[in-house]
């Protein structure tokens, strides 16, 4: 045993461990899709798998900090397409998380309904396509609340809930957001009274005996099928879809979207920064907003579309509440806030205060 | 690489045949260790004093802001959260230990005075349990302690907790947790001390002294010493920084350190803040052994603690 | 051994205890056979649960990941942390505090310290250097650091014991360095190789923050995968997956206690 090829066996391993992460090739023909959980049709993915002749790889998240969280930790080069809220959007642009699109390749784009075609938090839809929109609203158990308020009072005031276990939303900007609306400050406040006010309230309603815990949308439908918790926060799309697959635990379940106001968002297809198929994405992104797919993909999601060629071939659920919220509902709307800079921070603090004390 | 503590004594140009042969044996580990440990500790020191940028990144210049806002203070004033996460780790820490050693206790003087062929037994019985990964025994808990299991319904009988509530997620899930994953490696160690005991001296105690307490703290406890110190090492020290179990039985109540720490990495939200609360952790980790082993040394008669 | 009220009351006391090691896990076996998806109540015996993960293909990949892992790890944990318990033991006469100090550093630094620093660091490697991006070989890198100081240790401990006359006679017996290592060091070396291979390797399944934290996007281990299961609040999968992990576990438990035995006879 001599000492010069036992360094160089170790210097090769070192260098060899160093280099393999960066060296995985990824020249294959795949698509790899980073999307929320329940969140796609397999059909659909099976279509364009045959139509391009490639494989669909996809992986799932629950909230987005853990989606920033991963694109952080080297998914801008491993995924090819994400799928963000509104809200994301800016602050996924400015970090430069995510690459322009080259919409030239996206002739679909023109299938769009107008008022998703230059949204607010993307001008020009420079970054970003629609997926789908919806709304968060709460799921309650009909038989402990046969009387529920169409409001936040139900989480929020201890008269209500009694004694009840419940959750909040895991994503700190729409639990802050609600406290905002059920105190009168509009669920969009990004105003730091407002938020303190907010603050104070969330921090005495998790102090409540009853309360459960801070629960991501999907998974709070998982608690409140196992009667962990008898009201909590919730997409409207997958309420139905859970509640279609499974109708006899949803049979006591129902979904309403509080009068004080809540959250609408709009979930958008973005291509990370060193995604390694990006032509692959635009074709992928192109493919979504044709019509039939379109339709598909909502008809089988239960979320609203925001694609008007694909209207006439929805189904009719998806035409009513809670997909489309009634017109009453839906002036009560409005887009969780895009926070940046100084105000990001200020709710940062606040939001790990809320889950300190 | 890391440079050899002593000088070289004589002039010479090359180092001496049994100095080049320790450098060959023990510079891969070295050099693995520098640079996947010390230097990544080295540069999340580093980060601790960098300024947050707008979307969580470290940035220059270098500044004290983090350890403030550590501290509480944030651009609305002091406020107490994160003290309550400090002292709430703290807290959790000396319960939970507390509660190890008095369990602890008899269970290792119980394999002591057992049949010897019965004792390898009883200490692997005590020390599978912990061979799971810790994420399946957390687990385990949450299915025993959700609404309307027996347990919770037991509980709900009590008054203990509120009707139509499980005792998971809570403060207690937490200590319980914490308990149940720590207790072997108090266990291993207590048993160690006991096996040195004389047997007779126990029982030879127990005559003279008309109370077990009296007997247990003037002849056994002082016996059993080093062994305790090593167990409350292998016990604290990981239960202070514990990431797991708060996380998956509290519920969002009882945040600690461990949480404080991983949150501002993952959400990608303040890095200098997550690793000012890292370093905090690492210096309460190494003065809470220096301690020990000043304690140790002082009590134990030298007995290095054996981890 | 008189029985005592009090030796009694200790034998109940330790009989609640070892109740209290394993109901947990005995739920999670119980309640993987349960038709119900619910943690509540026991409805029937049923394999579905079972059947589901069959056809999971994120779990089969996390469980190939996770023995990949194990394995490389382990493997290069062996030959780093033998020569360090080596040089340890050849070199004892010599001031190694330093060496110490720093082996020991793997195991007291708390594990979400570790992971994070690692973590921080390998991000930081990438968007600057380009190497070192979180995936499995980070992974990797992050398991052979705390695996190294539990081989070293073994290995030196092994030495300890041994006869120093035996490092003599060997000496007079075989001229060169590469005879004695083969046919003596490793020979005497065996059964601590082995066992610190093990132990290397269960430290690695073991492991859950300090993966979780140097993984890759996509590089998911069985613990990452029950962890994100539980986050998504699919319960009665990961009841079956962990029963599975369990199950290992007692194996190895059988395995050990019989090693252990033969040990004690030889």
């Amino acid at each position: 045993m001599t000492r010069t090829p036992l360094t160089a066996a170790i210097a090769l391993t070192l260098g060899g461990l160093a280099f393999a992460g960066t060296a995985q090739a990824q020249q294959d023909d795949k698509l790899y899709l980073f999307n929320w959980t329940e969140y796609m049709d397999p059909e659909i993915i099976e279509a364009f798998e045959t139509k391009y002749d490639v494989e669909v790889v996809q992986s799932y998240f629950n909230s987005l900090p853990e989606m920033t969280a991963k694109l952080n930790a080297g998914g801008t080069s491993q995924y090819d397409i994400i799928v963000p809220s509104s809200y994301y959007v800016p602050r996924l642009v400015q970090s430069g998380l995510v690459q322009e699109l080259d919409k030239s390749k996206i002739p679909n784009l023109d299938n769009l309904m107008p008022e998703f075609a230059d949204p607010t938090y993307d001008p020009g839809s420079a970054y970003s396509v629609p997926y789908q929109w919806g709304v968060s609203g709460i799921v309650y158990d009909t038989e402990t609340f046969p009387d529920a308020p169409k409001s936040w009072s139900l989480l929020f005031d201890p008269e209500v809930t009694g004694d009840q276990p419940f959750s909040l939303m895991g994503d700190g900007q729409v639990s802050m957001g609600a406290a905002c609306a059920y105190l009168g400050t509009g669920y969009d406040c990004a105003d730091p009274e407002a938020w303190k006010a907010a603050a104070r309230l969330l921090l005495d309603t998790k102090h409540r005996n009853t309360f459960s815990g801070f629960t991501d949308g999907t998974p709070t439908l998982q608690q409140i099928q196992r009667g962990v918790i008898r009201a909590g926060v919730t997409y409207n799309g997958d309420y139905l879809q859970q509640k279609q697959q499974n109708p006899e635990a949803f049979e006591t379940l129902a979904f309403m979207v509080p009068d004080e106001g809540s959250e609408m968002w709009v979930d958008t297809m973005m291509i990370p920064a060193e995604a390694p198929h990006p032509a692959l994405a635009h074709e992928f992104i192109n493919f979504i907003l044709n019509a039939r797919i379109g339709a598909q993909l909502s008809n089988y999601i239960y979320y609203a579309s925001p694609n008007q060629a694909a209207v006439p071939e929805l189904d009719a659920v998806l035409t009513q509440p809670p997909v489309l919220p009634t017109d009453e509902d839906r002036a009560k709307l409005a887009f969780t806030p895009s926070l940046d800079g100084q105000n990001l921070q200020i709710f940062q603090q606040l939001w790990t205060e809320i889950q300190s004390r | 690489m890391a440079q050899p503590p002593y000088p070289p004594a004589r002039q010479r140009r090359t180092l001496s045949p049994d100095t080049r042969h320790l450098l060959w044996s023990v510079a891969p580990g070295v050099v693995w260790i520098v640079i996947f440990l010390v230097l990544p500790s080295l540069y999340l020191i580093g980060v601790a004093f960098m300024t947050n940028g707008p979307y969580g990144q470290p940035q220059m210049p270098l500044s004290l802001e983090s350890f403030r806002q550590l501290a509480g203070f944030g651009f609305l004033g002091w406020s107490p959260g994160n003290l309550y996460t400090l002292l709430r780790s703290l807290w959790q820490t000396v319960i939970a230990t507390g509660l190890v050693i008095l369990i602890a206790y008899p269970l290792a003087y119980h394999i002591s005075i057992s049949p010897r062929q019965w004792r390898a037994i009883m200490l692997l019985a005590v020390v599978v349990p912990s061979w799971t990964n810790q994420v399946i025994r957390a687990f385990g808990w949450m299915n025993l302690l959700s609404p309307g299991t027996p347990l919770s319904q037991v509980a709900q009988f009590f008054g203990l907790i509120g009707p139509n509530m499980g005792l998971y997620p809570s403060n207690f899930a937490v200590t319980l947790g914490l308990i149940y994953n720590f207790l072997p490696f108090m266990v291993l160690p207590l048993y160690a001390a006991f096996e040195k005991l004389d047997a007779g001296l126990i029982e030879a105690a127990r005559d003279l002294y008309a109370s077990p307490v009296r007997a247990f703290w003037h002849a056994v406890f002082p016996q059993t010493l080093s062994g305790l110190l090593a167990g409350t090492v292998l016990v604290s020290i990981p239960a202070f920084g514990m990431y797991v179990v708060p996380e998956l039985l509290g519920g969002g109540r009882a945040m600690m350190l461990g949480s404080l720490v991983a949150g501002q990495f993952s959400g990608g939200s303040n890095w200098p803040l997550g690793a000012a609360g890292a370093l905090i952790m690492l210096l309460a980790t190494l003065g809470g052994l220096y301690a020990m082993r000043k304690v140790g040394r002082r009590l134990g008669g030298g007995e290095e603690v054996v981890i | 051994m008189k029985r005592t009220p009090f030796t009694r009351g200790l034998s109940v006391f330790w009989w609640l205890m070892i109740a209290f090691l394993y109901l947990p896990l005995g739920v999670i076996v119980l309640y993987s056979f349960n038709s119900a998806n619910s943690a509540a109540f026991f409805a029937g015996f049923s394999l579905r649960w079972y059947e589901r993960l069959l056809g999971n293909d994120q779990l089969l990949t996390a469980l190939g990941n996770t023995l990949a892992l194990g394995v490389a790890s382990s493997v290069i944990a062996l030959v780093i942390g033998t020569l360090i318990g080596y040089g340890m033991y050849r070199h004892r006469g010599r001031k190694l505090g330093w060496l110490v100090a720093l082996i020991y550093l793997p195991i007291v630094m708390p594990d979400i310290v570790f992971g994070i620093s690692e973590m921080a660091f390998f991000i930081t490697m990438d968007r600057e250097f380009g190497i070192l991006g979180p995936s499995l070989a980070t992974m990797i890198i992050a398991h052979v650091t705390f695996q190294i100081p539990f081989v070293a240790l073994i290995v030196y401990s092994r030495f300890v014991g041994l006869d120093p006359t035996l490092f003599e006679a060997a000496k007079d017996l075989y001229a060169s360095p590469a005879q004695r290592a083969r046919h003596f060091l490793l020979p005497t070396l065996k059964p601590s190789l082995i066992a610190a291979f093990f132990l290397a390797f269960t430290l690695s399944i073991d492991d859950f923050v300090i993966s979780f934290f140097t993984a890759g996007p996509e590089n998911a281990t069985l613990p990452i995968y029950i962890w994100g299961a539980i986050r998504r609040g699919v319960s009665p999968e990961i009841n079956a997956i962990a029963t599975l992990m369990i199950l290992t576990v007692a194996i190895a438990a059988v395995i050990s206690l019989l090693f252990n035995k033969e040990g004690r006879r030889s």
